[in-house]
């Protein structure tokens, strides 16, 4: 189905809760003013549903909303990887399941929006997208760009992309083939030294500006106290010391082991470009491999970090 | 007084400076982020970007900042400081915005009878050399915001990139100490036609599209309005806008450290962290998005024109270009000009 | 004097498995490296791996992790949960650049004094190897502060 026709599909279904008074509020995605973006919007009429929209920039894992608004009845848009958190956070008890309606959309694969700034000299002022193009135009340019290009590498990896855990779906599901078997962060990385490894991983970290916008668009990362504040026992500063930086990305993305959907919002996120995928991927990898789990898959296997096996590995244990 | 400088001199010129000064100017860390650093060699300045991620404030006012070491010693406790500055410092590259919020900061940090040292210090050691903006960003909204793309007030010397040259115009005292450098040569008669080119260029890209005048009266009337309400909803609460920002200021002191050694260190901080406002009694007065999205703006709008006589935003636009979810505060101050507060159109 | 340089390396005992058999190790005089320090908590499965991770950072050579074999958890199934913990975060560590040699994990009994005096003497030959700690320490002279009192007495505390 063209996205057209999917941006229809939502709106109607959107339409239909809303009228029917069977949600309170619906989030979903719609346009704004800078072009290759898409904004989150929070609709509670059915006149309002006319505003969303659906294309390959609408890239904001919208679970992060469900923690704001889980006093209400809320439908929301969920891509497979927004789907996959939701039931991660309903298997923590975050919110109530019979308050939340997924209307769930197949996922294309969203473009990277930062990649395709970097492909043209000059401010890109409108962009379309036609088929499996992109068009961007600028004040002394126009440029044609091939889609397959310029998506995420988190949403290259993916191998589930149709939402299941929905309560409807607005097109057929995918085929759940990647477009590459291995992140391409990940894959670089295994073939580098020890040493190697720790100079990119602390030159990428030093660019951090502790802004934690990776952590608030996390829908997984959702306590009230997070490490970084706690005083008694003190594990990091609050400046920007190279090894604090390092600290927190170790810790950060250690605490979404068994968790994290692979969603990459975290990266998309960070106005440093600091490439965060690379070790949440990892972890997801690791996870898959020691105890056979993926997050989101299941709203019954519990996370893997709180369960345990009587035979697992434990071969590094001597 | 105006001068030129050649771009093949632009290397030289900069070393020359660099045998008396320290300079600050923007460094790409990576392609697509830049910000103002302590260089060590000419070439790695970088003018690519329009504007760099973090803002010219870092330089007075930097993220992390030791204030004092301690140390014991044979049984004393020792002292020292770190507001001293030992050499002259010269910033580099910073737009007519990120100056004019230095100034707006300098109203802060600098007013009697609370004037920070450690601020005042690195200010009065510094000159300031402007970079004009051709061409501005979509997202700058500078002339709504009482500047403009070539906006000189502030700086001390002003350059406008002319493609093979930079013109220099040297505005204040501390700019005519460059009237001897033997880099600057004659000004050519054909660079302030060029110049009037590209500014005319500039203002009508940016215009006056923000009606921000009577905003701090507006406001006012809208401090339990509805609008709060709506406008917060897509606010994650992370502390990109308010770092990224040249005017924001707001700033934590901590110890890091233990009995025998340790800093007292001012860190940024932003009311957008629900932290922010917690008080020690477990109470937030800014307990949700909502107060804290309504905090900032008025903070901006309407706090700070009323103690300074200046809105607290200089329309860079680096907040609409970093958010994760895309807020755009020109609208929401688009949205307080309605004729009456009301529900946004959504 | 000039002292060549010694491995610091902390362990983590759980107290009713690994802890008891390195009092065992004492008691019975078997001989171990010095460079160990102890530290004794209730179950293997109540290491947060933040406590490795600032271990490392303030300079601390090795980790070892130690706890009861599985099945003999006397919280039954703490050492378990543990496993899967320590399992993704050595992986992860190792991944990211620090050695693997410098976190390490046993099972020892309270009736193992042997092997815990064998698993000592293996880590501090690895980390002897390995170097000290240089990634992500924090303070690189935060080991040893030496301070003079009034009477001139040399005290050395141990960070």
């Amino acid at each position: 189905m063209s996205q057209l026709a999917i941006q229809e599909k939502i709106r109607e279904k959107a339409k239909e809760l809303l009228s029917k008074k069977e949600v309170d509020l619906i989030i979903g995605f719609s346009n704004w003013t800078l072009p290759l973006r898409t904004t989150p919007v929070f609709i509670r009429t059915p006149e309002g549903t006319e505003s969303l929209i659906w294309n390959s920039f609408c890239e904001n894992n919208l679970a992060t909303y469900i923690h704001k608004f889980s006093r209400f009845r809320v439908g929301i848009i969920v891509k497979g990887c927004d789907a996959r958190s939701l039931t991660a956070l309903s298997l923590e008890k975050r919110f109530n399941p019979e308050r939340v309606f997924l209307i769930g959309v197949p996922c294309q694969r969203m473009v990277d929006r930062k990649k395709v700034t970097k492909a043209v000299k000059g401010e890109i002022l409108r962009a379309e997208e036609r088929g499996e193009e992109i068009i961007v135009e600028g004040e002394e340019f126009k440029t044609v760009l091939n889609k397959k290009d310029y998506l995420y590498p988190s949403c290259q990896v993916c191998t589930h992309r149709t939402p299941i855990q929905a309560h409807v779906l607005v097109d057929d599901p995918v085929e759940e083939s990647p477009l590459v078997e291995i992140h391409p962060g990940v894959n670089q990385f295994e073939k580098k030294t020890f040493e190697e490894r720790w100079r990119f991983f602390e030159k990428e970290t030093s660019r951090c500006i502790r802004c934690y916008a990776c952590r608030e668009v996390c829908p997984m990362c959702y306590c009230t106290e997070c490490f970084v504040d706690d005083y008694r026992p003190k594990w990091i500063g609050g400046g920007l010391q190279p090894q604090d930086l390092q600290f927190y990305h170790i810790v950060r993305a250690y605490h979404q082991t068994g968790r994290c959907s692979g969603c990459g919002a975290c990266e998309r996120a960070c106005p440093m470009d600091i490439p965060l995928t690379y070790l949440t991927q990892k972890l997801n990898q690791d996870v898959k491999e020691l105890f056979g789990f993926e997050v989101g898959l299941n709203s019954k296997t519990p996370p893997p970090l709180s369960t345990f096996e009587v035979d697992d590995k434990g071969d590094f244990i001597k | 007084m105006m001068r030129r400088l050649d771009k093949r001199d632009f290397e030289t010129f900069l070393e020359s400076v660099m045998e008396e000064c320290d300079l600050y100017a923007p460094v790409s860390l990576t392609e697509g982020v830049s910000v103002f650093k302590k260089i060590d060699h000419p070439n790695e300045v970088n003018f690519s970007q329009l504007l760099t991620q973090k803002p010219a404030k870092e330089i007075f006012f930097p993220q992390s900042e030791p204030m004092f070491n301690y140390e014991r010693r044979g049984g004393k406790i020792q002292i020292t400081s770190n507001e001293e500055v030992k050499r002259e410092r010269i910033l580099l590259g910073a737009r007519p915005c990120d100056i004019e919020a230095i100034s707006l900061i300098e109203k802060v940090f600098m007013s009697e009878p609370y004037t920070d040292l450690y601020f005042l210090e690195k200010r009065r050691k510094t000159t300031l050399i402007g970079l004009g903006c051709n061409p501005p960003l979509s997202t700058c909204f500078c002339s709504s915001a009482g500047g403009d793309p070539f906006l000189r007030s502030g700086s001390d010397l002003f350059l406008v990139d002319l493609g093979d040259a930079y013109s220099v115009e040297l505005l204040t005292e501390k700019g005519m100490v460059f009237s001897k450098n033997k880099f600057l040569r004659e000004a050519d008669p054909e660079d302030l036609r060029r110049i009037k080119e590209l500014e005319d260029k500039a203002f009508e890209k940016v215009g006056f599209s923000i009606p921000m005048d009577g905003i701090e009266k507006r406001l006012d009337l809208m401090m339990e309005s509805f609008f709060w309400d709506r406008v917060h909803e897509k606010c994650i609460g992370c502390r990109i806008c308010t770092y990224l920002c040249p005017t924001c200021h707001c700033f934590d002191i901590v110890d890091e450290g233990d009995f025998a050694r340790g800093q007292r260190m001012r860190n940024w901080d932003s009311c957008l962290s629900p932290l922010y406002s917690l008080e020690t009694s477990g109470h937030n007065p800014r307990p949700t998005t909502r107060e804290r999205t309504r905090q900032r703006l008025m903070h901006k709008f309407n706090y700070f024109p009323k103690i300074f006589n200046r809105v607290g935003c200089v329309g860079c636009g680096r907040c609409i270009q970093y958010c994760p979810v895309h807020f755009d505060i020109r609208q929401a101050i688009i949205w307080t000009s309605s004729k009456r507060p009301r529900k946004p159109k959504i | 004097m000039e002292k060549s340089w010694e491995p610091k390396i902390l362990a983590f005992l759980c107290n009713w498995c690994s802890y008891a058999g390195a009092d065992l190790a004492g008691t019975s005089r078997i001989q171990y490296p010095p460079n160990i320090r102890v530290i004794r908590v209730p179950c293997s499965g109540r290491i947060n791996p933040l406590f490795i991770l600032k271990a490392l950072q303030s300079g601390i050579d090795g980790v070892l992790v130690s706890g009861c074999h599985p099945g003999d958890c006397h919280y039954l199934s703490g050492n378990y949960i543990g496993r899967r913990k320590f399992a993704t975060l050595k992986r992860f560590l190792e991944y990211l650049g620090i050695e693997g040699g410098r976190v390490q994990f046993s099972w020892v009994s309270a009736a193992e004094g042997g092997k815990f005096s064998q698993m000592v003497h293996e880590i501090t030959q690895e980390i002897k190897k390995l170097g000290p700690a240089k990634r992500f320490v924090k303070r690189e002279d935060s080991r040893a502060i030496k301070f003079e009192t009034q009477n001139s007495k040399d005290k050395t505390i141990l960070k």
